[in-house]
């Protein structure tokens, strides 16, 4: 399980938090709000799961992943591409769609914090998201939408010997 | 009018275009900087761009550069639309060409009150 940092070196959660909202409410805003999911600490993310991450380097370094429930994923896709609701997004498109909301949590969180710093293309994965062992949580969201999970999170390098 | 959407996002083209077409925009479409390049050098010439920053193959800042470089397109204006926030990097963007900066994510009347502030649209 990865370790839990001071806020000081992370975005603190009630940024991180308005970050994702504005891209929800860019994205989805008429379809309904994002809110708090109570989860156990350091459990995984409990749903059949899309995830993406980008990483920031640079004068911060760390990697923004957004995890989001499957079926969400695809309703964020049709949303997205503006599919008529016969048709079905194809896993490309998922991914595509992941990709671009990760994208703007990540450049959104990259402004946060001291720069310059270089955001990378996303990288997406139909599954659950998988972590460098050198890494440290240092803030995570786990909200809820339509009562399909999303869990927001932000690793940094770890300090110390590895 | 035309407007060129490039982003390597297929879903963030989708939603540009839509935006852009309610404005009875002509549209047409790149995944990335070169690609944009290729079009517009077989004469699909745009009197817009709404460029990415973050693109494989050629970045947003890269495009802008090279458009700005070639006197054929000197009527061509340029609007990036990017998670880029950083101040230095706007800075950079504007300094390099572009006319115009709307940081993702937006709402559809930021883009169309940056259109109208280009006079690409009525006010």
């Amino acid at each position: 399980m990865s370790a839990v940092l001071p806020e000081a070196e992370a975005p603190e959660s009630a940024d991180l938090l308005a970050v994702t909202e504005d891209v929800w409410m860019a994205l989805l805003g008429d379809d309904g709000v994002l809110l708090p999911r109570a989860v156990p600490p350091g459990s995984p993310f409990d749903a059949t799961a899309w995830s993406a991450a980008t990483t920031i380097s640079g004068g911060w370094h760390g990697v923004v992943t957004v995890e989001l429930d499957e079926v969400l994923a695809r309703r964020l896709t049709t949303r997205m591409l503006a599919l008529p609701a016969e048709e079905e997004a194809s896993d490309s498109d998922v991914a595509d769609a992941v990709g671009e909301l990760v994208n703007m949590v990540g450049g959104n969180v990259k402004s946060l914090m001291p720069g310059p710093s270089v955001l990378s293309l996303p990288a997406v994965a139909a599954g659950r998201a998988a972590f460098s062992s050198d890494s440290a949580l240092a803030c995570r969201l786990d909200l809820v939408w339509q009562d399909a999970p999303v869990r927001v999170s932000v690793h940094v390098p770890q300090e110390g010997p590895r | 009018m035309r407007a060129m959407i490039i982003d390597d996002s297929r879903a963030m083209r989708s939603i540009l275009r839509r935006i852009v077409t309610d404005l009875d925009f002509e549209t047409s479409e790149a995944e990335h900087g070169q690609a944009a390049l290729d079009q517009m050098r077989a004469g699909v010439v745009p009197d817009v761009c709404l460029v990415d920053w973050n693109m494989p193959v050629m970045d947003g800042y890269t495009f802008i550069t090279e458009v700005r470089a070639n006197p054929e397109w000197r009527d061509v204006t340029l609007m990036m639309v990017t998670t880029e926030s950083e101040q230095r990097q706007i800075v950079r963007a504007l300094a390099a060409g572009a006319h115009e900066y709307v940081i993702k994510p937006f709402t559809p009347d930021a883009i169309v009150d940056k259109l109208s502030l280009l006079g690409l649209v009525p006010a």
